[in-house]
């Protein structure tokens, strides 16, 4: 579900219905992660992507009102140049990764819980509580960017 | 851990001194109180007295080289503000200057994080706390299109190495066998690199790059400083660079201290494309503030020679290079600004107008250059010194050689500019606190370069612990 999500994505010719089939991307996802037992992240998945971010593609498609005329002429060779670098990149990633014996090597969970919202909790305040109290300071240097930017002259 | 503490506190607190005051000196004398606490701060850490006992969980190592790199951060923020704040509110009119002031407090906590990490989690914040605010300040000239500009690019391609950091880390994360963070156990006993970890170490080298604008990552950084008002660029291009600079070698040393032959090469490479790109293309602008943006990459081509030979010098050194350059730079930037044409030609005949400004400027520049008697020769002899003791790359010593010496064609030209040809250059008004404050920042440098040991006898306790 999640590769035809994606297949359709980057195949349906109006921008808002990929945004549509993007959101279904999005719920197989956290569907997979349900699996694997991260119910914490599988909502903030749900919520954070599924719900905010695609209701600002949304957005910023109806504002930019985009259709057929309005796109820039492409480039046959500007293609091919692309389909070439794209495809030497992935000829390097499989030339330095296929050496790589990465299956012994497969996550093995003691039980299986570590994605639980309790484990996560412990985890957050007790190891990782000066990241988490340190970025505030990231989010509070960011809101008074925002209102910089954004206060009038 | 007092100056993230502090630097963070004193942001917040500057960001409500525009509700309370609207004059600009009040809260350009809050700053400079805030940076005098912050060095203080830094002190007590040093000699082991803290404020606020906090247990890090071993995210945060406070070893004297990072405290000593924040102590010559937080002077070098002091000189910045006491010459340029005032330079602030002119940028344009209602400037909302207290902000600007809490982002640059934010920036600098951002820079005491990652100058004293121990975990690739802090590093990554540290590094983002330094570039949020660095976009909006590059942005903050909101009614010139150049600095709207320069922002957006500087976000976007700022957005993408991030990126690619995040994506080196997470490579890493899976490649160590307990799967932490933390540097310490991410670097034991690698010798033989699966090709997990051999990518996370390029990913985190070329966004580390990016971050210093060393070539082939150097792109943004032309137009970036250019676009930026010339304040910030100053800022931009000597704390925060060297900050980052410090968190760079900080990295390399522990975590990929062991595997060190594997990438030396390709640093090596890295290197020698700083140093020539930077220094070719400086000779070829025409406007001041240009080429100080295209001669900082070469300088970082420079310290990125402390990188490649990890070692006593080198550490010794990038901290002498650090001070030097930022000192120097900032005072460039402060007659910069203080100037009414960026060009060459702006500076035409300077020496009879203000021979102080003059005089102070030509000190800066030979410095920069690499003059000896000032600081910056100690500085790069220190960087070409460290190569040596390595023993290899004797090569890309002999390629720096050279292309410090292509660097004194472009600094000479602007004090044949201001001494050797006419022209009557325009300056604003300036004040007879500010000339000192030049004088006693040129007095610095000289001290710098002829007893280079006033700042390093303090690191001489630390090599051997080392």
């Amino acid at each position: 579900m999640a590769l035809v999500g994606a297949i359709l994505v980057v195949i349906s010719k109006n921008p808002v219905h990929s945004v549509l089939w993007l959101i279904v991307v999005f719920m197989a996802i956290s569907g997979h992660y349900i699996l694997l037992n991260a119910q914490f992240l599988a909502i903030v998945n749900l919520i954070v992507y599924a719900g905010a971010i695609m209701v600002l593609f949304l957005f910023v498609f109806m504002l930019m009102n985009l259709n057929a005329d309005t796109e820039p002429q492409k480039n046959k060779w500007l293609k091919i140049a692309g389909v070439v670098a794209g495809g030497s990149l992935l000829l390097v990633f499989v030339a330095a990764l296929k050496n790589a014996d990465m299956k012994n090597q497969l996550a093995v969970m003691n039980k299986g819980e570590i994605g639980l919202i309790h484990n996560l909790g412990m985890a957050l305040f007790q190891d990782y509580v000066v990241p988490f109290e340190i970025s505030s300071v990231l989010f509070l240097s960011a809101m008074v960017g925002v209102v910089v930017i954004g206060k009038k002259d | 851990m007092n100056a993230i503490i502090i630097s963070a506190v004193w942001g917040i607190i500057m960001m409500f001194s525009g509700v309370f005051t609207s004059k600009g000196s009040v809260v350009r004398n809050t700053a400079v109180l805030g940076l005098v606490l912050l060095l203080v701060g830094n002190y007590l850490d040093l000699i082991g007295y803290h404020f606020f006992p906090v247990d890090v969980h071993k995210m945060l190592f406070f070893d004297e080289f990072g405290l000593l790199a924040n102590t010559v951060i937080f002077g070098s923020t002091l000189i910045f503000v006491l010459l340029s704040g005032r330079d602030i509110e002119n940028i344009a009119p209602r400037m909302p200057v207290a902000e600007c002031f809490a982002l640059v407090f934010f920036v600098l906590c951002g820079v005491s994080l990652v100058t004293t990490f121990n975990t690739l989690l802090m590093l990554f914040l540290g590094i983002e706390i330094i570039s949020i605010p660095l976009y909006i300040l590059t942005g903050s000239d909101k009614r010139n299109l150049k600095s709207n500009e320069a922002s957006l690019k500087y976000f976007l391609m700022g957005c993408f190495s991030t990126g690619l950091m995040l994506l080196g880390i997470a490579l890493l994360y899976g490649a160590s066998p307990t799967g932490s963070f933390s540097i310490d156990e991410l670097g034991i006993g690698r010798v033989n690199l699966s090709a997990l970890y051999m990518a996370g170490l390029l990913l985190l080298l070329v966004a580390m790059g990016f971050k210093v604008s060393a070539a082939p990552f150097h792109f943004w950084t032309p137009d970036v400083y250019d676009g930026a008002p010339t304040v910030f660029t100053s800022f931009m291009a000597t704390i925060v660079k060297a900050g980052i600079f410090i968190g760079f070698i900080r990295l390399f040393n522990e975590t990929f201290g062991d595997s060190q032959s594997k990438w030396q090469l390709f640093v090596a490479i890295i290197t020698a494309t700083t140093l020539f790109i930077g220094n070719i293309t400086a000779v070829f602008q025409q406007s001041v503030k240009r080429m100080l943006a295209y001669s900082s990459i070469a300088q970082a081509g420079f310290m990125l020679l402390a990188l490649l030979s990890i070692n006593g010098l080198a550490r010794d050194g990038i901290l002498l290079y650090a001070a030097a350059y930022s000192l120097a730079t900032i005072g460039v930037f402060a007659i910069l600004i203080k100037m009414k044409d960026y060009t060459f030609e702006g500076f035409n005949g300077l020496a009879k107008h203000h021979p102080l400004l003059a005089a102070t400027c030509t000190i800066f520049l030979l410095s920069l250059a690499g003059i000896p008697l000032t600081a910056g020769f100690f500085a790069k002899y220190y960087m070409l010194a460290s190569v040596v003791e390595t023993g290899h790359y004797l090569w890309l010593v002999i390629f720096a050689v050279l292309c410090a010496a292509v660097s004194v064609y472009y600094y000479f030209r602007v004090i044949q500019a201001m001494y050797f040809k006419d022209g009557d250059a325009q300056t604003m008004e300036l004040r007879p606190a500010f000339k000192g404050l030049l004088v006693v920042v040129a007095a610095l440098i000289i001290l710098l370069g002829v007893f280079p040991q006033l700042l390093l006898d303090k690191l001489n306790t630390l090599i051997y612990t080392w």
